[in-house]
């Protein structure tokens, strides 16, 4: 070892300078590269060497600084502290690091620095100077700020979301607990108004039927708080059953049209003749439906007209109820369906409940897949619409269903589907303690015995069935099969599954089954395109056809409105018998507009009239000055020629 | 013909009184018991002809009340009308597995109480 240092010692000159050059070279690369602040002090504090990154932050060059203290460029206060800091290190020998300061730099901002300085030794370990190390951690420190507001913001959410909790529970608990003196003062009210006490006179009687009125409002409000606190914690289920509209409505015209006479209104319901079922929790829609017409009436004044009516619509049914009374600011008709809402415009003493009524409304109506929209006018009326839907099984036909359906098609091979979907299967996995794998084990079971009864052998190509477990949903693609083949299957389908459901005692469970036929679109042997023509049957909802497939499509389109106004935008989807597409304008139900559309595989444009069949307000968002609203138009007099340039426009 | 005898199960001391009346009105002999273990001794030692029970009763609740004489073949046939103050569907159906064999929810009409005691008594 000794021997070694000597040899060192007693040939300086034999230091090769090459490498040294080479090794200097290295390490001030290393220094200028680094964006970091890095520099050398004496120990009087001089800098005796600096990186490009210390000199360009004080606005100099390296040369410009050596031999200088930090007094010469930095305040006083800072270089003082700068130096108590040096001070420490060259006295005790120990580290600073990352000491994180904030720091104003040369141009005037404002940062912060993380500080490193550490000793310097000569070969006898005494301390000669420093170095440093200084790091612009302003970025940093930055994402930590917005790291820690996050967990404070998240923090304060949560306990908003718990005292939210604790209102919905506290409004649940009260609302029960004021259920109980309502009852008795009903029954004692009762007593004395059917004469049970014994006799009262005629003013007595009035007297009575008021104090009945009141309680039946009282009650009324009870029940929107009730159902408000279970939307709110979850609670809220929906019981459906096959409903028969026009009965319904009949329903609800008998009730209501008294109540109208009385106000001297004329209350007209004006319904399809067909007759159409549709999956519902009759009891929520009939809710919805009284709410409208019940405010209908409220703030209609003597002499009006209030109207019902029932439109048939491609996918879905609209009900409106229609007035001619006072009307709606359109301040408030942003935030008409929002909880506890109440219209300003409306003078204090002819507001009535708790501003819930809508709100619940708009839950139930989504809650059954439709969507619920209001056009109004001060002064000259307002109209109310919802949508229910139809052909419940073909709108929530899945991506890859769809996708697997179309392999065939291409191949030239048709394609019957059958979609077996549990239409109430949220509510149904709760009440009834069903295990969904073995409820779907034994599904595909009944499927394949069904399907065996039936087909045998005649058809080659297998059947592919899916089951969505998550969702209720089980899915069967019999590629070549007729028509006539998978309606039978159906049939058969549908009584084996009643048959189970009854052997298990699995109640309340219902179940729609679509038979949707997909014709050949490519002829086998001439290759030709041939029309596609679809039909859906729906078991269990009726054998109602539906008309039109829609497609998702992207297309322009140029809707001219009223007052020569145009506004030109994309479609969503679009079918043959009408589009749908994104507006930034709230139209009028019923209005009659002229479209121009822009077939891009056909490259035509075909001008067609429409009619605005419904509307649905697509949340606005922050900072977002315009509302948008999805537009569904039916085409009106679709000339033949234009109809069949859609249709080849529209492949499935 | 006699009287028929009803076993009202209700905490509520008002309610009881506007009830009784109701039931006296229309030709019906009525019992009372408070609270959930003093309607099961009653109904076992009076067997009457129809049990009105509240769902929430102190000392034993209307569910336990309803399990126990349905459960025993000597008060099976009794029908129950369980009274509610909640509409909702797992109340229903789990007294509808317990053998309650009608629901009235409050606040009621007298009516729909008369009709339904009718009916029941009938069958």
């Amino acid at each position: 070892m000794k021997g070694k240092t000597k040899i060192k010692q007693d040939k300086p000159k034999q230091i090769n300078y090459k490498d040294l050059v080479y090794k200097y070279k290295l390490l001030s690369d290393l220094m200028d590269c680094v964006p970091d602040v890095i520099y050398f002090k004496d120990k009087k504090g001089r800098l005796i060497m600096v990186n490009k990154a210390h000199a360009k932050g004080l606005g100099l060059k390296p040369g410009e600084i050596v031999g200088k203290t930090d007094f010469d460029f930095f305040s006083k206060k800072r270089a003082e502290m700068m130096a108590k800091d040096d001070m420490y290190v060259l006295k005790t020998g120990k580290p600073i690091i990352d000491k994180i300061e904030r720091a104003t730099r040369a141009d005037g901002v404002d940062n912060y620095v993380s500080t490193t300085k550490i000793p310097r030794y000569d070969d006898k370990g005494k301390i000669i100077g420093l170095i440093g190390i200084t790091r612009d951690i302003t970025r940093r420190m930055h994402l930590e700020r917005i790291k820690e507001e996050k967990v404070r913001i998240e923090k304060r959410l949560e306990a908003l979301e718990e005292l939210n909790k604790l209102k919905s529970e506290f409004i649940s608990t009260v609302s029960h607990e004021l259920r109980t003196p309502l009852s008795i003062i009903k029954q004692l009210v009762m007593l004395v108004f059917n004469e049970t006490t014994g006799p009262i006179n005629e003013e007595q009687r009035e007297t009575l039927k008021r104090a009945r009125g009141n309680i039946e409002r009282l009650k009324n409000i009870i029940d929107e708080l009730l159902d408000i606190s279970r939307i709110e914690r979850d609670r809220f289920r929906l019981h459906y059953s096959l409903v028969n509209i026009n009965e319904l409505l009949r329903d609800s015209s008998d009730f209501f049209k008294k109540l109208a006479q009385d106000k001297g209104i004329s209350l007209n319901y004006y319904l399809p003749k067909k007759q159409i079922n549709l999956f519902m929790d009759v009891e929520r829609v009939n809710q919805v439906l009284s709410n409208l017409i019940d405010n209908a009436i409220k703030f209609t004044e003597q002499g009006g007209k209030i109207k019902v009516e029932v439109k048939l619509l491609e996918a879905k049914v609209r009900i409106g109820v229609i007035d001619a009374g006072i009307g709606i600011a359109k301040s408030d008709l942003p935030k008409l369906f929002n909880k506890f809402a109440q219209v300003s415009k409306i003078p204090r003493v002819e507001r009535k409940g708790v501003g819930l009524g809508l709100s619940i409304a708009k839950e139930l109506v989504e809650r059954h897949g439709g969507e619920i929209w209001v056009e109004s006018k001060l002064g000259v009326g307002s109209k109310f619409y919802f949508t229910l839907l139809r052909f419940y099984t073909v709108s929530v036909l899945d991506k890859h269903i769809k996708d697997r359906i179309n392999n065939f098609l291409d191949k030239g091979i048709s394609v019957q589907f059958i979609n077996l979907v549990i239409v109430n299967y949220r509510e149904f996995k709760e009440r009834v303690n069903v295990k969904p794998r073995s409820l779907f084990k034994d599904l595909k079971e009944i499927v394949d015995i069904t399907f065996k009864e039936i087909c045998r052998s005649d058809i080659e190509e297998p059947r592919i069935i899916q089951t969505d477990i998550l969702n209720g949903k089980c899915s069967i693609i019999f590629p070549k099969a007729t028509k006539k083949k998978a309606t039978e299957v159906a049939k058969l389908l549908k009584d084996k599954l009643k048959r189970y459901f009854i052997k298990n005692k699995i109640e309340d469970v219902f179940i729609a089954l679509g038979v949707l036929s997909y014709p050949k679109k490519v002829h086998p042997y001439t290759a030709k395109r041939l029309p596609v023509s679809l039909s859906i049957k729906e078991i269990y909802i009726g054998p109602e056809m539906r008309r039109f497939e829609r497609i998702p499509y992207k297309a322009n389109i140029k809707v001219l409105l009223p007052e020569n106004k145009t506004e030109v935008t994309q479609t969503v989807n679009i079918s043959e018998g009408g589009i749908c597409f994104v507006s930034k304008r709230s139209l009028a139900t019923d209005s009659q507009i002229k479209i121009e559309l822009e077939l891009p595989k056909n490259k035509k444009t075909i001008h067609v009239k429409a009619r605005v069949a419904w509307i649905k307000e697509i949340g606005r968002l922050p900072g977002q000055a315009v509302n948008k609203y999805k537009v569904g138009l039916e085409f009106i007099g679709l000339k033949d020629k234009d109809r069949k340039i859609l249709s080849k426009e529209l492949k499935l | 013909m006699d009287k028929k005898r009803i076993l009202l199960v209700e905490d509520e001391k008002d309610m009881v009184y506007a009830v009784t009346l109701q039931l006296e009105a229309n030709g019906y002999e009525v019992l009372s018991a408070y609270d959930g273990r003093e309607g099961l001794g009653k109904a076992k030692k009076e067997k009457p002809d129809l049990i009105i029970l509240d769902l929430m009763l102190p000392k034993m609740d209307g569910y336990k009340v309803c399990g126990l004489l349905k459960a025993d073949t000597r008060y099976t046939k009794i029908p129950i009308v369980m009274f509610t103050a909640r509409a909702q569907e797992s109340d229903i159906k789990l007294g509808e597995e317990l053998g309650a064999d009608a629901y009235i929810t409050k606040p009621f009409e007298p009516q729909v109480l008369l009709s339904k005691i009718r009916e029941l008594l009938e069958k």
